[in-house]
């Protein structure tokens, strides 16, 4: 059968067929390595810069490194805001096998909310695997040692610790320190509106923050951001095709914030502190240098612990802030309220520098003040009146109404505005905090596009008593209160006093160093601040049971403001009406009264007359830092010892 | 008679055992350099994974065992088969169509006590069938057996192509056509469906071709296209054995590949990982290795004994080399993303198995010559 195959088929023409065919596919084959090997020289040896970077690109990432932020520091040297390691629970959603059973068995040795779980389970959902987040924050030490005993058993589970805000004071200084918050939307784009303001390249700012998660939001955190913040860093690290780091290549450390150091006193502000809570009272007290404007203490009751916002609020604490007391608003720096005859001593020395009236001037007084050709009785709170020949000096000891009725109608709100914005209202006292309000110095010009009115006469009355359209903040007033201690010169209050890098100090300069008030030949001034000292004084001033026995001589001048107009016939009684509608206490004040070491305002809102309630806490406050804070300055070293003890032994 | 002809052929009693066993020693050496060059580059693509490079070992241990077992196999032997062996596969392949299991969007598997690809078989019965067919036929065939052979070409190509699967239609096709070819198709044939196949592409291309396969051609005439999408794959391969120039970046320091921006890298783009850690030079040491098996694959088919020997080692030489050629095309972006691995480098798939089958048949026609023939 073979043979007669063979016969049909020539083999010798099949076999060398096949050999030819042979050496054509071995050639073809021999062809196209070739050319792949030129595809691979082109690859490899023409474009191999090219691809090199391409390669390059894609594993070298660099990445931001957030900066230390700078702390801040009281005038003796107390750490008022400093970084913590805070405690977080963290899980890596891509070492964990089983999530609900993690989470579940976590919930059981923890006390893990279902708001913290649901946004836990959020995060996972829409951010990459491999990172690390947090479910609880704010682990104890106790937690965080009954974690690391079972650890064991929570595979992709694991305390970290980061670096996180913390307020020793706690809530006594929240309104001066502020606090911090996460970086929002629009905060971006304000850094974005600043790189323009400042002819930078968009994105310069953003690029600050790359790696820091929060910024300052209130008070001097939010005010000094751009100094506390610091540099960033940076690391050139390898990384995979998800972005995980494999190595770093390379580090340029961050540079820390620049620290703060304050003109505040933390026990000063810590006692007022105590003194108002114990008085319970609503309300704020701004205490001030008068030599430098520097604030000594600024104290806004009540107010909240800002560490509780350190790792996320819940919203159940949040809603607690949320009450008729009003925790959150800073009353010494954005209240504002009538002056009430707090501003008299000023009043006066406008009146004397004006020549509307000599120290000699004498009224009598009724006990009430009308305007020619009008029946309306303005009434002073004497009833009775001050006397008939009630004279300046007398006025401002007495905190006669009548006679400062009389004296704004004589000056006219066109110079009573002009002279009290010399003062400062209705002007920002230049603090270092954003927020701060101006209140409202009423004129002309701002009734009629405020209200849409002419002024009255009867405005110009009221203006006379620190009442009527006339508001004022605490910080103003404290401020307007050191221009009379500082024979006239007025400083840009200041919370600041220098900044640090490291052992290098540099002022804080305010843009206006400080304003003089002209005070003629000094003797205007020296017959306010005579009468203001009689004021803490017998036989008749309003404050003199409060500054009984004082070891120093003190000024001051008290006022108690209307918050509820009452009737024409109507008295006020305190026990008929409402508590919100109680009058507000106020007391200004400075001492000693040769070298003034401190001017303050006192301000408590529905606390009733100014002299029985506020001038006594002024009184206390003045002991304190007069009588033992300044001593124990003087100690140094020594002084420095005692507080840390106290500070242990709280 | 096979003593005699070893001790023709060899100066060692050691090659004479390896001639026994039906082995042929320079292709094995071969074959077991392109072993070790893949457990190398697996164990670096593969994330340094001695687990990975274990059950690449077990593979090619299996690979050498059915190679081993189809040497025994005369040539005669699989002639008489063939028929039975292509019949009962396109059964399969039809079973396939109608009862197969889905992965991935294709329908390529059937469980029968074991689950395997019938389109692997193919892969052999194709070109053994057809070899069979005009291997008693006068050469070059005439145009009715023209004809035959390319239907049990065609047949089974479009039963893999509709499954879909290119890449082994592609294969498939091209191992029936080489047959073919070796038993002196005529050139004028050749050229004149070059000629069809160029009309035909259009037409394909609107009426049979997947939406999936349209994009990878897309892709590869333009990857910037979608550079995060499909184009993804042939960028970064590129990037990466451009980025290994001459020399490489070295073993296990390729960074494309360690830190993954290659897809499927211990697969179907080994050969991208290979040329970023050992440069021109690692791939010239790999095409060299090829070109060498496939020169000892013509090299025997040209010794075989009768026709069915000859054809059948030199279409499964070629088909071996298409293999390689279409890989290292389309991870060097010249060829479309085809889902073929580089013969025996990749890790995995039934393909090692099924080329090892094919060096064990070319073996066989090495190891059992008659004595004349030698």
């Amino acid at each position: 059968m073979l043979k007669r195959r063979e016969a049909i088929k020539d083999v010798g023409r099949e076999t060398s067929m096949f050999f030819v065919r042979c050496v054509i596919a071995l050639g073809i084959v021999i062809g196209l390595m070739i050319f792949l090997l030129v595809r691979e020289f082109k690859l490899q040896v023409v474009d191999h810069k090219k691809y090199q970077t391409q390669s390059e690109n894609n594993r070298i990432r660099v990445q931001p490194i957030a900066p230390v932020r700078g702390l801040i520091y009281d005038q003796t040297g107390q750490l008022l805001a400093q970084n913590r390691s805070i405690f977080a629970l963290e899980i890596v959603p891509e070492q964990v096998d089983n999530m609900q059973d993690t989470v579940s068995r976590l919930r059981e040795m923890f006390d893990i909310t279902d708001e913290q779980v649901d946004k836990f389970l959020e995060q996972v959902k829409f951010r990459p695997k491999f990172n690390s987040y947090a479910i609880k924050t704010n682990l104890n030490e106790e937690e965080v040692a009954v974690f690391s005993a079972n650890q064991h058993f929570f595979p992709g589970v694991s305390v970290e610790a980061r670096l996180e805000r913390y307020y020793p004071p706690g809530a006594s200084l929240v309104h001066v320190l502020g606090r911090m918050g996460a970086i929002t939307q629009e905060d971006l784009i304000r850094m974005d509106e600043k790189d323009l303001a400042e002819n930078k390249e968009v994105g310069t700012t953003r690029q600050r923050y790359a790696a820091t998660g929060k910024m300052g939001k209130l008070g001097l955190e939010r005010n000094y951001e751009d100094r506390l913040h610091g540099e960033v860093g940076s690391e050139k690290v390898e990384t995979d095709v998800r972005g995980r780091i494999v190595r770093v290549l390379e580090r340029q450390e961050p540079q820390a914030g620049d620290d703060l150091h304050l003109y505040l006193h933390l026990g000063l502000q810590r006692k007022i502190t105590e003194l108002m809570q114990e008085k319970g009272v609503r309300g704020a007290v701004v205490a001030v240098e008068p030599s430098t404007g520097g604030v000594l203490a600024m104290v806004s009751q009540p107010a909240y612990d800002p560490n509780i916002f350190t790792g996320g609020i819940s919203n159940k604490d949040y809603q607690k802030l949320l009450t008729p007391e009003r925790p959150l608003y800073n009353r010494a720096v954005q209240g504002t309220y009538p002056p009430a005859s707090t501003i008299k001593p000023h009043l006066a020395f406008l009146g004397l520098k004006e020549g509307v009236i000599t120290p000699n001037t004498r009224i009598a007084d009724p006990g009430w003040f009308s305007l020619p050709n009008n029946d309306h009785r303005y009434r002073d709170w004497k009833a009775w009146g001050h006397g008939a020949t009630v004279d300046v000096m007398q006025a401002i000891v007495e905190s006669c109404d009548t006679f400062f009725y009389d004296l704004s109608v004589r000056i006219g709100i066109n110079r009573i505005y002009e002279g009290m914005t010399q003062f400062g209202f209705g002007q920002k006292t230049g603090i270092d905090i954003v927020e701060e309000k101006v209140g409202i110095m009423p004129s002309r010009t701002w009734k009629k596009s405020a209200r849409g009115e002419p002024w009255y006469n009867g405005d110009t009355v009221n203006i006379g008593i620190g009442q009527g359209f006339w508001t004022v903040t605490p910080l103003q007033l404290a401020n307007a209160t050191a221009v009379l201690a500082n024979d006239g010169i007025r400083f840009n209050l200041q919370l600041v006093k220098e900044f640090a890098q490291g052992n290098r100090f540099e002022a804080n300069t305010p843009v206006m160093a400080y304003h003089q008030i002209d005070t003629g030949d000094g003797s205007w001034l020296d017959l306010v601040k005579d009468s203001m000292k009689k004021v803490t004084e017998p036989p008749r001033g309003t404050a003199r049971s409060a500054f009984d026995d004082a070891e120093y001589i003190a000024a001051g001048k008290t006022g108690t403001a209307q918050v509820k107009s009452i009737a024409q016939d109507e008295e006020y009684d305190a026990t008929k009406i409402a508590e919100k509608f109680h009058d507000n206490a106020l007391f200004i004040g400075y001492a000693p009264f040769e070298q003034p070491k401190i001017a303050l305002a006192v301000m408590m809102e529905n606390a009733g007359g100014g002299g029985s309630n506020a001038a006594p806490l002024a009184r206390q406050i003045m002991d304190y830092y007069l009588l033992e804070a300044l001593q124990l300055n003087q100690k140094g070293e020594q002084a420095n010892h005692e507080e840390s003890n106290d500070g242990a032994a709280n | 008679m096979a003593l005699r002809t070893s001790a023709a052929n060899t100066h060692k009693a050691r090659r004479s055992l390896l001639w026994r066993l039906h082995i042929d020693a320079p292709l094995l050496l071969g074959l077991l350099a392109l072993m070790a060059f893949s457990l190398l580059v697996v164990y670096s693509a593969g994330g340094e994974s001695l687990a990975l490079v274990e059950r690449q070992v077990i593979r090619f241990g299996a690979g050498l065992v059915i190679m081993l077992l189809l040497a025994q196999v005369a040539p005669r032997t699989l002639k008489e088969w063939a028929p039975l062996f292509f019949v009962v596969g396109i059964g399969f392949l039809l079973a396939v169509l109608f009862f197969g299991e889905s992965s991935k969007g294709a329908q390529r598997w059937i469980d029968v006590g074991v689950r395997f690809q019938p389109s692997e078989i193919m892969k052999l019965a194709v070109p053994i069938m057809v070899a069979a067919y005009l291997a008693d036929k006068a050469l070059p065939p005439s145009f009715k057996h023209l004809v035959i052979s390319l239907a049990l070409v065609i047949a089974p190509t479009v039963l893999i192509m509709i499954q879909p699967d290119l890449g082994t239609s592609l294969l498939i096709a091209a191992s029936g056509f080489f047959v073919i070819f070796f038993a002196g198709l005529r050139w004028r044939y050749i050229l004149g469906a070059l000629g069809i196949g160029m009309i035909l592409a259009p037409i394909m291309w609107y009426f049979t071709m997947e939406e999936y396969q349209k994009g990878r051609v897309l892709t590869f005439l333009n990857p910037e296209s979608d550079p995060l999408g499909s184009g993804y794959h042939i960028i970064q391969s590129q990037i990466a054995i451009g980025s290994g120039g001459i020399y490489g970046k070295g073993w296990l320091n390729g960074t494309q590949s360690q830190l993954e921006f290659l897809p499927e890298r211990h697969t179907d783009f080994i050969f991208a990982v290979l040329g970023e850690e050992f440069g021109l030079i690692g791939i010239i040491i790999l095409l060299a290795l090829y070109l060498f098996v496939i020169w000892r694959g013509l090299y025997i088919s040209l010794q075989g004994q009768d026709s069915f020997s000859r054809l059948l080692g030199a279409a499964l030489t070629l088909t071996f080399f298409v293999y390689l050629f279409v890989n290292i095309g389309m991870v060097s972006g010249l060829l479309p993303v085809v889902g073929l691995p580089l013969p025996l480098i990749s890790y995995g798939g039934t393909s090692i198995v099924t080329l090892m089958a094919s060096f064990g048949i070319l073996m066989s026609i090495q190891t059992h010559r008659r004595l004349h023939s030698a």
